[in-house]
């Protein structure tokens, strides 16, 4: 489970990021974040994982807070950031090898690492192909691979289908559900409405530091949720 | 978890294209550097020992010592085993003096001096290769170690797991380092195994341990900027503007330093320049040589001329004494003169070295001359080796003029014998002598490294991976 309580951050030149903040992404959940450029999705990633400290407020992971004991709450979260590169000079097992080990899984082989691969729709000749002839929609499907191979209960995604064509996008989808099925608790920060629709249990939207919209799949099916993002988006633009 | 992050590092840069360029161009010119070493410091052993012959045969056939004492011997510098790494300063500086009972000993017949060619190009050795190449691959292999890692995603990533940052950035530096000492001890190994091959070689036990300590001190050399590409990739926010910085530092460690300190120390520690010193020599010779026929003069005055057997030993032993006082004054000014050029000199020198040392490339150049015996120390050592045995062949050549001095037949003096001629001895550095020199380079080197380490631990740990 992933709780944001009370989460604000506030920047070294006193821009506010993030203004009080709450949410919580339960098991077999997938909870997308939709909002504008700036907004403060990534900045939520990020006091997650605690790649920056909140100013106030929580971020538990599994009921751990991350700031104050990071390496423990990073061992039950996965990350799939966007436009991850990898390493262009390492082949698609090398790179899941070495994520794997990181994530403490020490003791995989090859075929652990190609049933993965198989898994998210990686075809057999990437597997030792290096990762610098990769588009990105591969790369991304690898990026789920290092997050698959982690098996930890919760995983944050930051813009995952940013770049993707409508297939690969498509294929990310099932893959997501998938994870759902298997009880993951999965949070999305995203542009992608029609994804969001498509996949998302609750929606947050995020405007300007704060949380000004969450609805469940059921209210949102019940609206136009394009209508109501894009108001949102204006008024920001307007603001 | 440092053991995988270390491999990876290993792996990641020894399947690059920026490996396989390093590691060949490093053995193309490493093993260039040996060969072109080994066949010089061969043609400077064969060429001194014919200096030698040949010195030898010139003075048995002087006809007088009269004419000995003029020609005087000329004595080689013995090549230094290990020029064939470290060539140092031997091809622009004389190898070869004459010493004689009139002038000072001046190292002449440069290579550069006998082929201006080599001077264009000038040397290739393991120092110049490590000092600019080596240099700049370091910073090849760190400029993006870290933030290169935050451009590609790969560190948020690594970071959203149990990895403590402390073993990240000792994984990278470990991992790293080892990659790039490959392209230099492979290298260095075969060319070790090379220059061992040549039985003309002769590596001692002493000239093997100087090798371990010059390979030190190109690692710890190559530390520098391998610490220096860190902390600044771990300063910075992107990889093209970490790569700028380094390149600057860079010039102006291998370039704009050990120029500048040499123009600083000339204007803070001026010295005459050597044509100066040369006719204040030459005024006083002249001065000396108006002297002598003005003391046989008053001599022959006090001593009026007799056909007697006992008048021509008084003038032989005058003339002899008169010859020996006057070129001890000689000496003795042209001494007074050196050693106030030569205080000048040196002050000016160990100014220009100092001030040199903050770049960690005169720190490698100072410390490797210093091992490989190729230095300036060496230089002034076997100068001051000269000077000292200046007088003793002019005191030996002197003796043996006024002893075969035969005024009734002047014209026909005896062949000089050379049986009891005194050998001019020199006794290179030893090791310890040798080290004690190149220390004060070591320890400013291990400085840099660890204020640099530290630096980019400390940058790492606070480092935004945003």
């Amino acid at each position: 489970m992933l709780q944001a309580i009370d989460l604000t951050k506030r920047y070294e030149d006193g821009l506010l990021a993030l203004d009080h903040v709450n949410f919580e992404v339960t098991e077999g959940e997938i909870f997308c974040l939709l909002g504008a450029n700036g907004a403060g999705k990534t900045t939520t990633i990020n006091l997650f994982l605690n790649f920056i400290d909140p100013t106030e407020g929580q971020t538990l992971i599994n009921g751990i807070d991350s700031a104050k004991d990071p390496l423990e709450a990073k061992g039950h979260v996965s990350f799939v950031s966007e436009n991850v590169m990898l390493y262009g000079n390492f082949t698609a097992r090398q790179n899941l090898d070495y994520f794997a080990k990181l994530g403490g899984k020490k003791h995989l082989n090859r075929e652990d690492y190609y049933n993965v691969m198989r898994q998210v729709g990686l075809q057999e000749k990437a597997y030792e192909m290096k990762l610098k002839n990769f588009s990105k929609g591969m790369r991304q499907k690898l990026g789920i691979c290092i997050a698959i191979i982690k098996d930890a209960p919760n995983i944050l995604l930051d813009e995952p289908t940013s770049g993707l064509d409508p297939k690969a996008a498509a294929e990310f989808v099932k893959i997501l559900k998938k994870l759902k099925e298997e009880g993951k608790a999965i949070f999305m920060s995203t542009h992608d409405i029609f994804r969001t629709k498509a996949i998302a249990d609750r929606v947050g939207i995020m405007k300007e530091g704060r949380l000004v919209m969450l609805r469940t799949r059921e209210e949102f099916l019940a609206e136009n949720l394009e209508k109501i993002y894009l108001d949102y988006m204006q008024e920001a633009a307007a603001a | 978890m440092l053991k995988n992050i270390i491999s990876k590092e290993i792996l990641d840069n020894i399947v690059s294209p920026k490996f396989v360029f390093t590691f060949l161009l490093c053995t193309i010119l490493i093993l260039l550097a040996a060969y072109t070493g080994i066949n010089s410091y061969r043609a400077e052993l064969k060429e001194y020992n014919s200096a030698i012959a040949l010195n030898k045969k010139n003075l048995e056939s002087q006809p007088s010592w009269g004419a000995l004492a003029g020609l005087g011997t000329k004595i080689t510098k013995p090549p230094q085993v290990l020029s064939t790494i470290i060539t140092g300063i031997q091809d622009a500086v004389g190898r070869s003096a004459t010493v004689n009972i009139a002038f000072d000993p001046k190292l002449i017949d440069s290579k550069y001096n006998s082929n201006p060619v080599f001077a264009i190009f000038g040397p290739l050795d393991l120092t110049l290769i490590v000092r600019i190449v080596l240099s700049l691959f370091a910073i090849l292999f760190t400029f993006d170690a870290i933030v290169g890692e935050k451009e590609r995603g790969t560190l948020k990533l690594t970071l959203s797991n149990r990895v403590p940052r402390d073993q990240v950035i000792l994984g990278k530096a470990i991992g790293s380092f080892v990659s790039l000492l490959v392209p230099l001890v492979i290298p260095f190994l075969i060319a070790m195994i090379m220059v061992n091959l040549f039985p003309d070689i002769s590596l001692k036990g002493d000239d093997w341990l100087r090798i371990g300590l010059i390979f030190l001190f190109f690692l710890l050399y190559l530390s520098v900027f391998f610490t220096l590409g860190l902390f600044v990739s771990s300063r910075t926010n992107r990889a093209s503007s970490s790569l700028f910085i380094l390149l600057f530092i860079w010039v102006i460690f291998i370039f704009v330093i050990p120029k500048g300190a040499v123009i600083l120390s000339q204007h803070i520690a001026p010295v005459p320049s050597v044509h100066t010193v040369n006719a204040q020599k030459d005024a006083f010779m002249q001065e000396i040589q108006a002297k002598g026929p003005k003391l046989f003069q008053e001599w022959q005055q006090e001593n009026p001329s007799e056909d007697t057997d006992e008048y021509r030993a008084k003038l032989g032993q005058f003339i002899g004494e008169m010859r020996a006082d006057l070129v001890t004054q000689i000496e003795t000014k042209n001494r007074e003169i050196e050693d106030g050029y030569l205080a000048k000199r040196n002050k000016q020198q160990i100014l220009a070295l100092n001030l040199s040392r903050i770049s960690p490339a005169s720190a490698l150049t100072f410390g490797a001359l210093s091992l490989g015996k190729t230095g300036i120390q060496e230089h002034e050592r076997f100068l001051n080796s000269l000077r000292s045995y200046k007088p003793i062949f002019s005191k030996w050549v002197n003796i043996k003029m006024t002893e075969n001095l035969d005024l009734q037949n002047p014209l026909e003096q005896p062949k000089p014998v050379l049986d009891d001629m005194p050998q001019h001895e020199f006794v290179p550095m030893s090791l310890g002598e040798s080290f004690s020199l190149a220390l004060p380079d070591l320890i400013v080197m291990v400085l840099m490294i660890l204020v640099l380490f530290v630096g980019a631990f400390v940058s790492f740990l606070r480092y935004d991976i945003r």
